[in-house]
């Protein structure tokens, strides 16, 4: 009992040294803006402006007259128009490990989806969420798409 | 105002025609820069359906309404998505510049291609350039893999001196292991030594 122990407090230290050693990659970059956009991280708001880093589970939001582009590391661009929120809840590009992950929640707004490569690598790999369900790719796919939200 | 009403007067049109009660949610195939076209698969508790045609537009509502009725995409519809069509980045474009034989000098041809990358890394205000070096399979690998990176050094000074920030452009090199061209060991080949540019 007391070696488990021993084992998983072990176990509990090397995992938070691990997690304090990776300081979190970007997944991608703003890229232009006009009008009010956003970013919520880590429960705060902060203004968007060109060439900010985007990091896995941020929000992007737009106000009535805002509008933002975004480049993800893959090179898939994503843009969206006034009143619309997107969040970034998955992102895996390693093909030198054959990892493929791409999860995004477009809650509401408008949005223009040009795939990337991993759209081109991995389709199967990029599935998106909306209030209407849930898209996923059967090819490498360029998309439009707008979302009232829920009323 | 009037071009607005119209275009809610258009949209509950399209709500009524396709069945979904005020929610005008939708999804619109669109194709990539050479024409082609994907295929998607849009599900939810409804039920499912498939997108795989050019411009073909889905009609949507809640999770609980079966995917609805297909359309060609209209006027209207498209006009929804002009400020998120104008937000657009431009795409990722790379460069190949090529040197001289064992040396870090750019040829005179690519050494014109300078200008190119400096301006598209201004139309994308571009902070994320990559330069990437390379060489053929003349020399041991230890040495092309030093070559290399004195090339995407060389590169990186030549765009820091017309205006690039050199802290925007990260340097790497691949030595000889990633030719254009695969070749056998200590054959010279013009197109493998080489430094490529992704500007971001």
């Amino acid at each position: 009992m007391k070696k488990i122990l021993f084992f998983c407090t072990t176990m509990l230290l090397l995992g938070a040294f691990a997690a304090a050693q990776t300081e979190p990659a970007h997944i991608g970059r703003v890229k232009g803006t006009s009008g009010m956009v956003s970013i919520q991280r880590a429960g705060s708001l902060k203004p968007a402006f060109p060439n900010m880093k985007v990091y896995l589970n941020d929000t992007l939001l737009t106000g009535s007259d805002g509008a933002v582009g975004i480049l993800l590391e893959d090179n898939t661009l994503l843009s969206m128009g006034p009143m619309s929120r997107l969040a970034l809840d998955k992102f895996d590009f390693s093909p030198a490990q054959n990892k493929y992950a791409l999860q995004l929640r477009m809650e509401q707004g408008t949005f223009v989806y040009l795939s990337g490569l991993l759209g081109k690598l991995a389709p199967h790999a990029v599935s998106l969420d909306t209030p209407s369900g849930t898209i996923s790719m059967l090819k490498d796919t360029n998309f439009m798409a707008r979302f009232g939200g829920d009323e | 105002m009037k071009r607005i009403h119209e275009l809610f007067v258009g949209l509950s049109l399209v709500a009524a025609v396709s069945g979904c009660a005020g929610k005008d949610n939708l999804i619109v195939l669109t194709p990539d820069d050479s024409g082609r076209v994907g295929a998607l698969k849009v599900s939810n508790d409804g039920g499912e359906a498939v997108l795989d045609r050019e411009g073909q537009t889905l009609h949507l509502g809640d999770r609980r309404t079966p995917p609805g009725a297909f359309a060609p995409v209209s006027a209207e519809e498209r006009a929804l998505f002009a400020a998120a069509l104008a937000a657009q980045p431009l795409v990722p474009v790379s460069y190949l510049l090529y040197f001289e034989f064992d040396s870090n000098n750019l040829t005179a041809k690519s050494r014109q291609r300078l200008d190119d990358i400096l301006r598209a890394a201004q139309e994308r205000d571009s902070q994320d350039i990559l330069v990437i070096g390379h060489t053929d399979r003349v020399g041991e690998a230890d040495y092309n893999a030093a070559l290399s990176l004195q090339r995407a050094e060389a590169v990186r000074e030549l765009l820091a001196g017309k205006g690039i920030g050199a802290e925007f452009i990260q340097v790497s090199s691949h030595g000889e292991g990633n030719p254009l061209i695969p070749t056998a060991d200590e054959v010279a080949e013009a197109s493998n030594r080489r430094v490529e540019v992704v500007v971001r």
